[in-house]
């Protein structure tokens, strides 16, 4: 599956194999120990809110900070 | 306006599904998704997580609809939001379209919950609701809209099973 930046592909399936990976085998079971994808994830997001800038598709309502404004909490 | 809803059952539990479902694209069932990116991802304080999306589309929309909207743009961008409730076991997707919009506004909401008799299966309840606006053939266009959602729908539930099945050792 591509990117809307053809420049953040391999970006984009790199973090897409961590992210899959995560959440089968940590999400879904209930463990929130912590989310190894981050950088992978920042970096893909950069490229992305480029390529969205320069294509202006209208993407309102989003802080581009990364991860949202809640980090991933560990199980309490 | 239109309004379609649907009530689809997998034959699967509900965690196989999500885990497809996360990973739908690409499929053969649904060529016109042509990217997918995440914007944004957070787990929130009741350990959801949130998911926010954007569809690249070509729509494949009839010709005679698209000399109606007097556009030769094919390629459309969808947003989507979804929460995973992995303790609870819900899993809802709100998606809408973010161009076109002066056209045509589609709203889709999916719910993917245990079957309540059989934990080996999942109920997908789905809607969506069309409106075309400002021109003429209004309802007629709305109204082909709406066979196009549902003949996509079907091709959505099986691409959920392709995965399923496509992906075992991804999924297991």
């Amino acid at each position: 599956m591509n990117s809307v930046g053809e420049a953040c592909t391999d970006m984009k399936r790199e973090y897409d194999q961590c992210f899959s990976r995560w959440f089968a085998e940590k999400f879904l079971k209930g463990d929130c120990s912590g989310d190894p994808c981050t950088d992978l994830f920042k970096r893909y997001q950069q490229c992305v809110q480029k390529a969205i800038k320069e294509k202006e598709i209208p993407i309102e309502g989003l802080e581009f900070m990364g991860h949202g404004k809640e980090k991933p909490e560990s199980s309490s | 306006m239109r309004v379609w809803s649907s009530e689809h059952v997998f034959g699967h539990p509900w965690d196989t599904v999500i885990k497809a479902a996360m990973r739908k694209y690409p499929n053969p069932m649904n060529p016109s998704v042509v990217g997918v990116d995440v914007l944004e991802r957070s787990v929130d304080s009741r350990g959801r997580l949130h998911s926010h999306r954007l569809l690249s589309t070509e729509w494949g929309l009839p010709g005679l609809v698209r000399a109606i909207l007097g556009t030769s743009r094919t390629l459309t961008y969808i947003r989507e939001h979804s929460i995973v409730d992995p303790v609870g076991k819900k899993m809802e997707l709100c998606s809408t379209n973010i161009t076109l919009t002066n056209w045509v506004s589609v709203s889709e909401r999916l719910v993917y919950t245990p079957h309540p008799e059989d934990p080996g299966r999942t109920v997908l309840t789905q809607e969506a609701v069309i409106t075309v606006k400002g021109i003429s053939l209004g309802s007629y266009l709305e109204s082909l809209m709406a066979n196009t959602i549902s003949s996509n729908a079907k091709k959505g539930w099986a691409a959920i099973e392709w995965i399923i099945e496509n992906a075992e050792c991804a999924l297991s």
